[in-house]
């Protein structure tokens, strides 16, 4: 038995040139606040988004027909990881970026993705995710929102929540249901719907730091044309399924904590406690091992595979990473949590948000079950 | 892997398989002389195969795997950093004394299977290795908690030669190999033993409990068996200070999960002498000493990484790709 089987990993000749890009642009457009930092791809910046687009960083795999620079997946790759270590910015397109233009480039119809994928490769259109519902957390298969047809248009009726950055997004992948009376992943379908469609509403959701990312999104009779089905009609499940694999194996999901990392071995520079130096090292550790894992598993999308049960081992030990780090720093550091250091108000924000990286994207749960029945077991 | 990395793989996966944990160096080397494999990292030249770490890799993870007792890492590295093919050498972990002239005095300890071993290479107080005829130390046996024969020796004015090698580096990144494959054994019995065994009327692997610890126990074997790629892949490129001390730091901390997992499903049964699980749990806790435990790695890699400052951190990462 062999769980994720390794390969020499093999990075592009240009990795050196768009390092040294991404760095550039990064500093000269600065990224001084250290909570910012550690927010990174939640945070949006549409000055920065657009910038990163006009340099073609935004899309980068993308045919050059949709605005696309047809680079590998493993340049693409780099960039990313660039990005999140420096603690950029990259909030506003970044679910664009990561699967909505690919579904629609998969997926969706030539008008929908003449209208939107274009705008998206420049960093100026921007894309939330509709999955969660009131009663489908874990659960997806149990989505009510509803899509009915009314001659050639659909009629889309429900709620979304925990919808990160809708208030932010010009777009929203929806899955629902498309078949009534239809039951768990049967009959379901994805639709692209504009935030300004006639119908749909936004309620903000604020979260115990007291930060918005999270809306409610409401569905009231929106009419949409038969253009807006994404892909086919109930096959919503499987597209579905192959979007989380991109959205699970991201650098993403260990380079979150980067910020307080690279904060402690600053507070290491002049507090050489024993202690301290050991859990730099423990740290680093970790996320050299991460990074090994993380762009194996890119390596494997790059490919054509689908390696679902190694995205999921990526996930599940990234976050239990991202999420012990808090802890582990404030067990040996006597910095308040509060501020005004840099560590300190690093820390603070970690501690607070930490608990949703093993809720995002899939329950620390399901991707336990996941791996559980991959190796076997069930 | 490669051609001639899967040829090598089936090669190794067959012999390792027949050899098993039982094999003796008494009754068995001569099969491992007979493929070579103590020559897998020597250079052609030299009359080695001329494998790379990552060939090297692939042989030592399989050993693992079968729990194999035989000094196979030792003797191909030995044999690589001395560049000798003619008998079998070793590795040893510490030494304590001094070089001058060519010359030393002091004690060696932690020699792998030191006994009928023709020399010793071991780590040189001044840097690098040094290399020692191994009749010129008095030997003194004893076993690790796994049952490996261990040697400790003392040597006064004894010629020595002196390589440019880090063999502790290299013995680590051999125990890393072997953890991972025992890791990915320990895993694949417990799953198994998970599927057969029946309680409360249906198997182990049924409950969500098991499952959510051995998915734990995967992710652990899976970041160590990434880790050992990694540093591999650094050592081929003659840049892993660094990969090495934080691939033996992850595994080392692998080890602590998978075996407390595996022992907790096999219960009672994985307890016993009769079972075949102790011959990889035990060498996992042996290893996780061997060649630099947690506090060691940890203030190699800590004071490098603070030396070097943290606007250097992620840039000296993604520098060594390469």
């Amino acid at each position: 038995m062999q769980t994720f089987v390794t390969e020499r990993l093999v990075w592009p000749e240009t990795a050196s040139h768009l390092r040294e890009k991404v760095r550039e642009l990064v500093a000269r457009h600065g990224v001084e606040d250290p909570v910012g930092r550690a927010n990174s791809w939640a945070k949006p910046d549409p000055q920065f988004s657009r910038l990163l687009g006009a340099e073609g960083l935004i899309g980068m795999v993308w045919p050059k027909e949709y605005g696309g620079h047809e680079r590998s997946q493993m340049e693409r790759y780099v960039v990313l990881e660039e990005l999140l270590a420096a603690g950029a910015p990259v909030g506003a397109h970044w679910i664009a970026d990561r699967q909505t233009g690919a579904l629609l480039l998969r997926y969706g119809t030539e008008e929908a993705r003449r209208r939107w994928v274009p705008g998206m490769a420049r960093g100026e259109v921007y894309a939330c995710i509709g999955l969660s519902e009131p009663g489908a957390g874990s659960d997806l298969a149990a989505v009510r929102t509803s899509a009915r047809r009314d001659e050639e248009d659909w009629i889309l009726s429900g709620q979304k929540v925990w919808t990160t950055n809708a208030h932010h997004a010009h777009v929203m992948i929806a899955l629902v249901r498309s078949e009534a009376g239809s039951t768990r992943n049967e009959g379901l379908s994805q639709f692209v719907i504009p935030m300004d469609a006639p119908g749909l509403s936004i309620k903000p959701i604020i979260d115990l730091t007291g930060g918005h990312d999270f809306n409610e999104v409401f569905l009231d009779e929106v009419r949409l044309p038969a253009s807006a089905l994404v892909g086919q009609q109930g096959n919503g499940w499987k597209q579905v399924t192959a979007e989380l694999s991109l959205e699970r194996s991201g650098p993403e999901r260990y380079l979150s904590s980067m910020a307080l990392l690279v904060e402690l071995i600053r507070h290491a520079g002049w507090d050489r406690s024993e202690q301290v130096e050991n859990l730099v090292a423990r740290l680093a550790a970790e996320t050299w091992t991460l990074r090994m894992m993380s762009a194996g598993v890119a390596a494997k999308i790059a490919r054509g595979e689908d390696p679902a049960l190694e995205a999921a081992m990526v996930k599940d030990l990234g976050n239990a990473f991202e999420q012990a780090m808090p802890e582990l720093v404030q067990a040996v550091v006597d910095v308040d949590p509060a501020g005004p250091e840099p560590l300190g108000l690093v820390l603070g924000h970690l501690l607070q948000v930490s608990p949703s990286f093993s809720l995002r994207g899939g329950t620390r749960e399901i991707l336990k079950g996941i791996i559980a029945r991959g190796l076997g077991l069930r | 892997m490669n051609d001639e990395q899967r040829m090598l793989a089936d090669m190794a996966e067959e012999l390792f398989a027949s050899l098993g944990h039982t094999a003796t160096l008494e009754n068995d080397w001569s099969s491992i002389e007979q493929v070579a494999l103590d020559g897998l990292l020597l250079g052609e030249d030299d009359g080695g195969f001329g494998g790379s770490w990552e060939d090297a890799l692939v042989v030592f993870r399989i050993a693992g795997y079968h729990g194999l007792s035989l000094p196979i890492a030792e003797a191909a590295i030995a044999a690589a950093v001395a560049r000798r093919s003619s008998a079998r050498g070793t590795i040893a972990s510490h030494t304590s004394g001094e070089v001058a002239g060519g010359r030393f005095t002091g004690s060696i300890s932690g020699i792998c299977c030191g006994e009928g071993a023709a020399f010793v290479v071991a780590p040189s107080p001044a840097g690098g290795s040094l290399v020692i005829e191994t009749a010129a130390l008095g030997l003194e046996a004893h076993e690790s908690v796994a049952g490996e024969t261990r040697h400790a020796g003392t040597a006064q004015d004894a010629p020595v030669t002196l390589v440019d090698y880090d063999v502790f580096a290299m013995g680590a990144l051999a125990r890393v190999a072997q953890v991972a494959g025992a890791l990915d054994a320990a895993l694949a019995r417990s799953v198994e033993y998970a599927n057969e065994r029946q309680q409360f009327g249906r198997a182990l692997g049924k409950f969500q409990a098991v499952q959510q610890a051995l998915a734990t126990f995967a992710g652990e074997a899976a970041a160590t068996n990434c880790a050992a790629m990694g540093a591999a892949q650094a050592m081929g490129r003659r840049s892993a200070a660094f990969a090495v001390a934080a691939a033996k730091l992850r595994a080392n901390r692998a080890i602590g999960v998978g075996t407390s997992v595996a022992h907790q499903v096999h219960g009672a049964i994985g307890f016993t002498q009769e079972y075949p699980l102790h011959q990889l749990t035990r060498r996992l806790w042996a290893w996780r000493s061997e060649f630099g435990n947690d506090a060691y790695w940890s203030e190699v890699l800590g004071r490098r990484i603070v030396a070097r400052g943290a606007e250097n951190f992620w840039a000296d990462l993604t520098a060594s790709d390469h």
